[in-house]
């Protein structure tokens, strides 16, 4: 397992061959991008199936009814029996008989087909001795490694560059000649990347010893404290004159040599006190304004600290996903090697940079004006969502002073914040009134859609700087009528009025399967208290899927924690064992309740939390749902926690519909515990 | 494990770039440097010959699309899958081992390479296999052994019998190919193809006797479901 959590060191990689491999896992990209849009629909496809069935809670479920059809099983019925992995009683018509002569009925075998077709036989095995990521994340990790600390150099480079001109004379602050002092002793090859790559290495396993640090490194640790309330000055969010300053600064510089000199070295420097780094250089009053704006990796720093605290930080693969991207972009346009410093830190870094900002809550200084306006249409046959963004009117400017304002729509089907969710309109120049005409289109299942909030946001698009937020909306599905086609207008709003609903942040999902087993079903070999008279509940912790890491950018070390409420007490406490370094726990664990009699059922409620384990410090809530009736009351008294809701519900009711067999669901973790609304 | 294949291939399906199939299934070449892996997988997809020697840089893949029909049980052939193969080809040098170990996790079955002209390739199959054993998906994966360069048989250092031997040690099927004549290039990934098939059906009929077989037994205070292993 150790392999799990160490990072390659690619140092001996040269520039020519990162590139290479770095194109060869772009076009593994895209093949597990089709992949994953493949095994998505497959997921649809049964859970359509499943949801036809009457294993979801329908009252009027008997035991003499198909499982899955419905129709009625006459006590003669040809062909009906219990489908063996179920144990439901399912008719002729609803059982697939397998090659070797045995059946199952249509919603296991569907399962079973789905475990074949999506990997996932091979990925349960993989992920027992590799609790950590593929070998394919594990490499672009490594070979990232090598630009993320390229933003930081470009940064403070950029910075330096600014230090120079302000004080005009560069050479004569003793730290460059400590800098060209260092450079003359070789530490690196010919090529930039190289020394890059190396340096980074060495960064990284002196101050990076554990791998909570690894991606926001400890340069963002050291300088929280003296960043944080410079990054909260709406005044430093004032892109766009700094950024043209910076890129005169940039180009005025033009001596490579120098900038190469200044680069390594301040990497040494890094590498032996990144405190000092960040007191010296970070924390110097001076231009600080321009410091902030400029240095991109103190902010996301702060990001990724700040995650722990901001549920909807979940963005790391899509972040890393369009880091690489423009990784590769920038490795193809850029033939000469010291200019794609520049564009790195104008597109590359900033672009993505800003998405993080996007999703964490800071939204600039702008104040929401304006509304969209767009139709929305859903065609069941198809099975496509589409929303038409007909135009926005009145946006508030970007930048006020500067009169800019390029507009864009991004739309998400919330919770899911996943790329494939992510839909973008095209860009308008110049204009706080664009007409797009644009549409979006979701490929998505009635069933699921209902579940959905549609967010429409609008975005200022900004070439060199951060993109700024000009407003947004988001209309929950389950009410939406879709026989009306007519255009709506809403008023946009700003950010902080929307974050409500506990389901508004996608936190992965939990895969569990529940059983009661009656006491008459229990074996009496087991001579038990009396205490212990009635049935059992048996609750099995799969798996957990796209779970949220506390540092964004790492791992968790997960474990499932329940409660069978309204005991909340040790007696009822389990917990499962702790699965390490993955977003994607496997726990399969098997939590018991004892002496639970039937009627007991529908006063109880089932609470399963997901936690970081923390070794130092308290652990992180990561996740959680409640399962039970949902009714808000326990023995005729009103209670918050008896809140399940959806399937939540449903899967309670199928457990309690069918004694003795296992009712298994995937539900989506909310985000927090307390009321839903 | 040479004896008649149970499957029927299919024309390949010319269309490679939708999403339209229904496996896929991820397969790696291993083995010494210069014993052949790249223009082996040149050969097996697109069925050419390319003599030169050029350095695999760390890793590389190339995909092609074959139609798979399983065999029923009284030798009817079952419903035709269409299979995606992703085909990872690893640097044979020592100096990217770091980077290729890596992927050995990502793939469901090993081309495991030497080159029957040189004793050395086929002495480094056993420290393959360790590799193969340390950082594959787990400690059995599928492989076959493939002795490459067949057609130089004026050069051949190793015997058949040798390689043989080694083979059924590891209980793995061994194949001599060429793929500069294509000889039983084919035949060699097919009948690794089928052995990934054939793991994932145990795989999931295991799974589905678990989940059938664990209803009943639930009386342990902590009822630990059976530990997922991976020799199935």
């Amino acid at each position: 397992m150790s392999q799990g959590h160490e990072l390659i060191n690619l140092a001996f990689l040269t520039d020519q061959e990162h590139d290479l491999i770095l194109g060869v896992l772009r076009r593994d990209e895209e093949l597990r991008k089709k992949e994953e849009m493949r095994i998505r629909k497959l997921k649809m496809e049964l859970q359509d199936i499943r949801k036809k069935g009457a294993k979801r809670g329908s009252r009027n479920y008997s035991q003499k009814a198909c499982a899955r059809c419905q129709n009625a099983l006459g006590p003669f019925s040809f062909g009906a029996g219990q489908c063996p992995v179920c144990s439901h009683q399912v008719c002729q018509n609803c059982r697939v008989t397998t090659p070797k002569g045995s059946w199952k009925c249509t919603v296991c075998m569907k399962e079973l087909d789905l475990k074949k077709a999506t990997g996932d036989w091979f990925f349960d095995q993989q992920i027992n001795r590799f609790t950590n990521a593929s070998g394919f994340d594990l490499v672009r990790k490594s070979l990232k490694r090598k630009p993320q600390p390229n933003k930081r150099e470009t940064t403070t480079e950029v910075q330096q560059q600014q230090q120079a001109q302000n004080k005009q004379s560069a050479s004569s602050s003793p730290r460059a000649k400590h800098r060209a002092l260092k450079t003359k002793n070789v530490l690196f090859e010919n090529s930039e990347g190289a020394e890059q790559q190396k340096s980074d290495t060495e960064s990284a396993e002196s101050h990076q010893s554990t791998p909570v640090f690894k991606r926001r490194g400890s340069l963002g640790d050291a300088a929280v404290p003296q960043s944080i309330p410079v990054n909260l000055n709406p005044e430093a969010f004032t892109m766009s004159t700094t950024t043209s300053k910076s890129h005169q600064a940039v180009k005025s510089e033009d001596s490579p040599s120098k900038k190469r000199s200044e680069e390594p070295a301040d990497d040494t420097l890094f590498t032996k006190n990144p405190k000092t780094i960040a007191l010296s250089d970070y924390a110097r009053p001076k231009s600080v304004i321009d410091l902030r704006s400029e240095v991109p990796q103190i902010e996301e720093n702060t990001m990724g600290d700040r995650s722990k605290s901001m549920p909807g930080l979940d963005r790391d693969l899509d972040e890393e996903e369009e880091d690489i991207d423009s990784l590769v972009e920038i490795h193809r346009k850029s033939a000469v090697r010291s200019n794609s410093i520049h564009s790195r830190a104008s597109s590359g870094t900033l672009g993505s940079m800003m998405s993080i900002y996007s999703e964490a809550g800071d939204y600039g200084n702008v104040e929401v004006t304006g509304e969209i306006v767009f139709s929305m249409s859903y065609d069941t046959n198809a099975q496509t969502l589409c929303i038409f963004i007909k135009e926005c009117h009145n946006l508030a400017y970007a930048d006020e002073v500067k009169k800019r304002c390029n507009p864009y729509v991004k739309a998400y089907l919330l919770p899911e914040k996943s790329r494939q969710s992510k839909k973008k309109t095209v860009v308008r120049s110049k204009t706080v009134n664009p007409v797009y005409h644009d549409k979006i289109v979701y490929n998505i299942s009635q069933s699921q859609l209902i579940m959905r909030t549609l967010q429409l946001s609008v975005w200022h698009y900004d070439r060199f700087g951060r993109n700024v937020f000009l407003g947004e909306v988001e209309l929950s599905l389950d009410t939406w009528n879709f026989k009306d086609t007519a255009e709506e207008c809403l008023p946009l709003h700003s950010k902080a009025s929307s974050q409500s609903s506990a389901y508004s942040h996608y936190k992965g999902e939990l895969v569990i399967s529940l059983k009661y087993v009656p006491q008459s079903k229990l074996q009496p070999q087991k001579s038990k208290s009396k205490k212990d008279e009635g049935g059992e509940l048996h609750v099995l912790i799969k798996e957990a899927r796209g779970l949220t890491a506390v540092k964004a950018g790492e791992t968790s070390d997960s474990f499932v924690k329940g409660y069978l409420l309204p005991d909340r007490s040790k007696k009822t406490k389990k917990k499962s064992p702790v699965i390490k370094k993955t977003l994607n726990p496997y726990y399969d664990h098997t939590f018991v309740y004892t002496g639970v009699s039937f009627d007991e059922l529908k006063d109880l409620c089932l609470e399963l939390t997901v936690w970081d384990r923390e070794a130092m410090s308290s652990n992180h809530f990561l996740g959680g749902i409640r399962l039970g009736l949902g009714t808000g009351m326990n023995k005729g008294q009103h209670v918050t926690w008896m809140d399940s809701k959806g399937e939540e519900v449903s899967l309670w009711k199928k457990m309690m519909q069918f004694p003795d067999s296992w009712a298994e669901g995937t539900l989506l973790l909310r985000s927090t515990m307390g009321l839903v609304k | 494990m040479d004896g008649k294949l149970e499957f029927k291939w299919f024309s390949e399906i010319s269309t490679m770039t939708d999403g339209d199939y229904d496996y896929l299934i991820k397969l790696l070449a291993l083995g010494d440097s210069g014993v052949g892996k790249t223009t082996f997988l040149y050969r097996y997809t697109d069925n050419k010959f390319n003599p030169k020697f050029i350095t695999t840089v760390g890793i590389d893949f190339r995909e092609k699309r074959v139609v798979y029909s399983g065999s029923g049980p009284n030798g009817t052939t079952g419903k035709p899958f269409k299979v995606h193969l992703q085909l990872w080809d690893t640097a044979g040098q020592e100096r990217f081992r770091s980077l290729t170990t890596a992927f050995f996790r990502d793939a469901m079955g090993f081309l495991l390479m030497f080159d029957l002209t040189s004793q050395q390739s086929f002495l480094n199959v056993r420290n393959w296999m360790s590799q193969l054993q340390a950082n594959a998906y787990c400690e059995n994966p599928d492989i076959v052994l493939i002795g490459n360069k067949a057609d130089l048989s004026d050069q051949r250092e190793v015997q058949e019998k040798q390689a043989k031997e080694l083979a059924d040690k590891y209980g793995i099927p061994y194949f001599e190919t060429s793929a500069a004549t294509g000889l039983d290039v084919d035949k060699a990934v097919i009948t690794l193809l089928d052995l990934i098939m054939k793991r994932m059906e145990q795989c999931v009929d295991k799974t589905a006797s678990e989940t059938a077989n664990g209803g009943g037994s639930g009386k342990l205070d902590s009822v630990q479901a059976p530990e997922k292993k991976c020799a199935c």
